[in-house]
């Protein structure tokens, strides 16, 4: 199958660098998403892969196979769009058969590879039907047929869940991984949605102006962001800033927290996830953790949660707590917050 | 000014006031007109300075029997036929150009620059082929630059000069309809296709040209009419050899006056461009 | 990148396909300069023609004629045209599909069976030929250009923009004022411009309805083509065709053909 280097990459549109001296690897049927806001990048670095656009600068490799100036029609991807991009003049078997149609296909194979994928996305005896009338999910899953029934390198997938409703999105999500799993297609797939890439991707790579910031498995990259940016864009963090003392880190009311490694000299920074801080109890004994204290301003009720909003400093701090149904800390009370040094991260700034 | 409503009382008279002036100009101007020459094709003679004409069907039997006019009808067919033809292989490539491949401000400007010609005045846009097109005018001279010899274009006054001269009058419009239905052609379509293989020629054959289809019928029929319908190209670009069924049915207008005649004639042509229309739908229809 | 580019080829194409359609009309200009009558090259610039212009009165009685009648058929056309879209916008009304659907004849008919139409009814009834026919014509095949870009602009407007500027405590007039008039404006203007395109350029319906003396100047221009032709018609031409594609740019300025903008 199929391993894609992306090697330093720059990408220029007039004046503004899309894409600034970016190196990947994608490897071999893997699952990567590419998250970051939109204006990151990550669309782009898409489309050169798939050869509708060709790097200013720096190289991409399919299995080493150096793809220059090879255009989208010879590269062999399966991409689905955002819009879907169904053929509306053609019926759901025609736009699953037009990949194989092009490569003079003999029409008894094309017929079998079709059925095959209708099946595979569970859409089998809808190939006499228009895409006006299929549902947003069902175009969906012809779209990812028609993408990977002729057996493309690699499959690229461009916010390809975003146009659909809660509900049918998480539906949907499983299944992509199913099919994702059962074909083996190294796949990359752009979303700004931070939790879709959490739950899909076995890799996630964090784009931010046009650089990869952190690239990494899912859980690495949520539990140890390296950046501010990734540690609060992937979901949510508090972040501290002081000043480096003896391997700890002082903040600027004196408080020493005690980061998860020793504090280098240039660390300023530490981010803390709101569900890895505890509100101690009055007379709880808080261990080797780290303590500050502050004054709940807001209790928001989330259902399975309740989110509090803590004044420190003249900052408000966020802490999450399961609902277990006990009576938690009231708006106004003052309250100790504590956290384990191994969930005090180190990042840059 | 309020949103659309239904049925408010005493809105009959509000839209009454707010239509009628219109419509009823529209009916003095050209709806009663049109009756009034359906009602004179069937008469012997035209029912004026104190004459009364007879119901006759002689008018649309001259048609048939005087094979001359069925000849002129065939010829003006073919003319439409052969500029639409001309205006779709050129006006097509030039639309999808503007549509697809020029973005931005130069598509803007090239676009209006295209249909600049479409309401600038026809008449003057034929009469200035005839400098091109005469002995010794400038596309002859032009020629003889390139290439030097005795090569004599001379095509003014022929079935070629007319052709030419339609072609470039209603150009424009195949390349606005074309354009127009070109342009909600989403580019993804297009990259879906290329992500698959396709060549520049299947997108062309499988996805443009279907997608187009009711761009390229409109710009069809919104020249194949009027050019059925020409009088005035066929005689300053054609001369001699510019008789068409538009121009008899002028002659007998302006010069043979007899009226009845150039009515039911007129009435033949707009059925046989029904006939036309109706016939190719036909052949669509079964197409797919 | 383009989804579909044709590269250098495309814009050959397109540079080809212009010159075909304004290398004529551009050839006539130059040759309204040139001093010689038998369009000898190389062109002597000259006013020439364009002074004889200044002295030959049937087509100057013919451009007023021309420049009068699109005119009132421009406030005419208007005025009436934008009544009736905006009953097709305010109310919904047995008829009105109908009504709609009768605006397509006047355009797709050939003007030929248009125009010899009106003349056999206009004589027949007693209207006659001259000025007062033409404009009769004119107006009612403008009606429908007007009718339609109006109404175009209509449905593009949104009413809750007026219930926004009064939920704001805007008074009526300031409401139609500050809000309606101003994005109705440049479709009323096009619609005007149009209509006057119409009648300005209109040959076919002049043609049938003038009474030799006096005409529009197409009818001018096509009379004398067929007479035998001079430089000085280049000369008339030339000003038409560039007072003609002025008046398309201003039309243009106000009305986005093919929904160019998004």
């Amino acid at each position: 199958m199929t391993v894609i280097s992306v090697e330093g990459v720059t990408k220029t549109f007039g004046s503004h660098d899309a894409l600034t001296d970016l190196s990947v690897q994608f490897d071999d049927g893997g699952f990567y998403a590419l998250l970051g806001p939109s204006g990151s990048g990550k669309t782009t670095l898409l489309r050169l892969i798939a050869g509708f656009e060709f790097p200013t600068s720096g190289r991409i490799l399919f299995n080493g196979e150096h793809m220059e100036g090879l255009p989208a029609e010879k590269r062999d991807v399966g991409m689905m769009f955002q819009s879907y991009a169904l053929f509306p003049n053609m019926s759901v078997f025609d736009n699953v058969a037009f990949g194989l149609t092009v490569r003079k296909l003999p029409a008894a194979e094309i017929r079998t590879r079709v059925a095959e994928a209708l099946e595979l996305v569970r859409l089998t005896g809808y190939d006499k039907r228009r895409p006006h009338e299929l549902s947003g999910g069902q175009r969906q899953r012809v779209a990812l047929a028609r993408a990977i029934v002729f057996r493309p390198r690699v499959l690229l997938l461009d916010e390809p869940l975003s146009a659909l409703d809660k509900a049918l999105r998480l539906g949907m999500q499983v299944e992509l991984r199913r099919i994702q799993r059962d074909v083996g297609i190294t796949t990359i797939f752009v979303t700004h949605d931070q939790e879709e890439a959490l739950t899909l991707a076995d890799r996630v790579g964090v784009l931010r102006d046009g650089r990869l910031v952190q690239e990494g498995p899912p859980k690495q990259l949520y539990e140890r962001p390296a950046s501010a940016f990734t540690a609060t864009f992937l979901g949510e963090a508090n972040l501290f800033t002081g000043t480096a003392a003896e391997g700890r880190l002082a903040l600027p009311d004196g408080t020493l927290l005690t980061p998860d490694r020793p504090a280098a000299p240039a660390d300023t920074t530490c981010a803390v996830r709101p569900e890895r801080v505890d509100i101690l109890a009055p007379a709880e004994d808080p261990g080797a953790r780290n303590v500050i204290t502050g004054t709940v301003s807001e209790v928001i009720f989330a259902g399975t949660s309740l989110h509090y909003l803590v004044d420190w400093q003249g900052r408000s701090l966020k802490v999450t707590a399961t609902n277990r149904g006990a009576e938690g800390a009231a708006a106004g009370e003052t309250v100790r917050l504590a956290f384990a040094p191994r969930d005090t991260v180190l990042v840059t700034p | 000014m309020t949103s659309p409503a239904k049925g408010a009382p005493g809105q009959a008279g509000a839209i009454l006031a707010l239509t009628g002036p219109a419509y009823l100009w529209l009916t003095v101007a050209i709806l009663l007109p049109l009756s009034a020459m359906f009602y004179f094709s069937f008469l012997s003679e035209a029912p004026l300075a104190g004459k009364t004409g007879e119901w006759t069907l002689a008018n649309y039997r001259a048609f048939f029997e005087q094979g001359f006019y069925g000849t002129l009808m065939l010829r003006s067919l073919r003319l439409g036929a052969e500029v639409v033809f001309w205006c779709f292989v050129l006006g097509f490539p030039c639309a999808l150009v503007l549509a697809k491949s020029v973005k931005g401000r130069w598509r803007e400007a090239l676009f209006l620059l295209v249909i600049l010609p479409f309401w600038s005045n026809a008449l003057v846009r034929i009469f200035s082929w005839t400098m091109m097109l005469r002995g010794n005018g400038i596309l002859e001279r032009a020629i003889d630059w390139v290439v030097p010899g005795r090569f004599r274009l001379d095509i003014m006054f022929t079935y070629e000069a007319v052709v030419i001269g339609l072609v470039h009058s209603y150009l424009p419009y195949m390349i606005l309809t074309c354009y127009i239905s070109l342009q909600a052609v989403q580019d993804d379509l297009i990259e879906a296709a290329r992500s698959m293989g396709a060549s520049r020629l299947t997108i062309l054959r499988r996805i443009l040209l279907p997608l187009s289809l009711p761009g390229i019928l409109a710009g069809v029929v919104l020249i194949f009419v009027p050019v059925i319908g020409s009088f005035m190209e066929p005689r300053i670009l054609g001369g001699r050899n510019g008789t068409f069924i538009g121009t008899v049915i002028e002659d007998q207008f302006t010069a043979v006056f007899n009226w009845p005649l150039g009515a039911a004639l007129s009435f033949i042509m707009l059925g046989c461009v029904g006939v036309v229309f109706a016939l190719s739908r036909l052949a669509l229809g079964r197409r797919g | 990148m383009r989804a579909f580019s044709l590269g250098g080829l495309g814009r050959v194409y397109l540079v080809l396909v212009l010159l075909f359609l304004y290398c004529p009309i551009i050839v006539m200009a130059v040759m309204s300069f040139n001093e010689s009558q038998f369009y000898t090259l190389p062109v002597k610039w000259s006013f020439k023609w364009y002074g004889a212009l200044a002295g030959n009165e049937r087509i100057l009685s013919a451009a007023a004629n021309s420049v009068g009648i699109a005119v009132l058929t421009t406030l005419i056309a208007s005025v009436l045209g934008t009544a009736a879209s905006l009953a097709f916008f305010r109310y919904r009304f047995r008829g009105r599909e109908v009504m709609q659907l009768l605006l397509f004849p006047p355009i797709a008919i050939p003007w030929l069976i248009t125009g010899t139409a009106m003349l056999l009814f206009f004589f027949w009834i007693g209207i006659g030929r001259g000025l007062h026919a033409m404009l009769l014509g004119h107006v009612a095949l403008a009606l429908p250009y007007v009718i339609i870009v109006t109404s175009a602009r209509l449905k593009a407007y949104d009413p809750d923009l007026e219930l926004a500027a009064r939920s704001m405590g805007a008074p009526p007039w300031m409401v139609f004022r500050r809000v309606t008039l101003p994005f109705l404006a440049p479709g009323f203007l096009a619609a005007a411009l149009f209509a006057f395109a119409v009648s300005f350029d209109q040959f076919v319906i002049s043609y049938f309805l003038s009474v030799p003396g006096t005409s529009t100047l197409p009818v001018e221009i096509y009379t004398a083509i067929r007479k035998g032709f001079t430089p000085e018609i280049n000369a008339i031409s030339t000003i038409v065709i560039g007072f003609s594609m002025a008046l398309l740019l201003g039309v243009a300025r106000f009305y986005k053909f093919g929904g160019e903008r998004k």
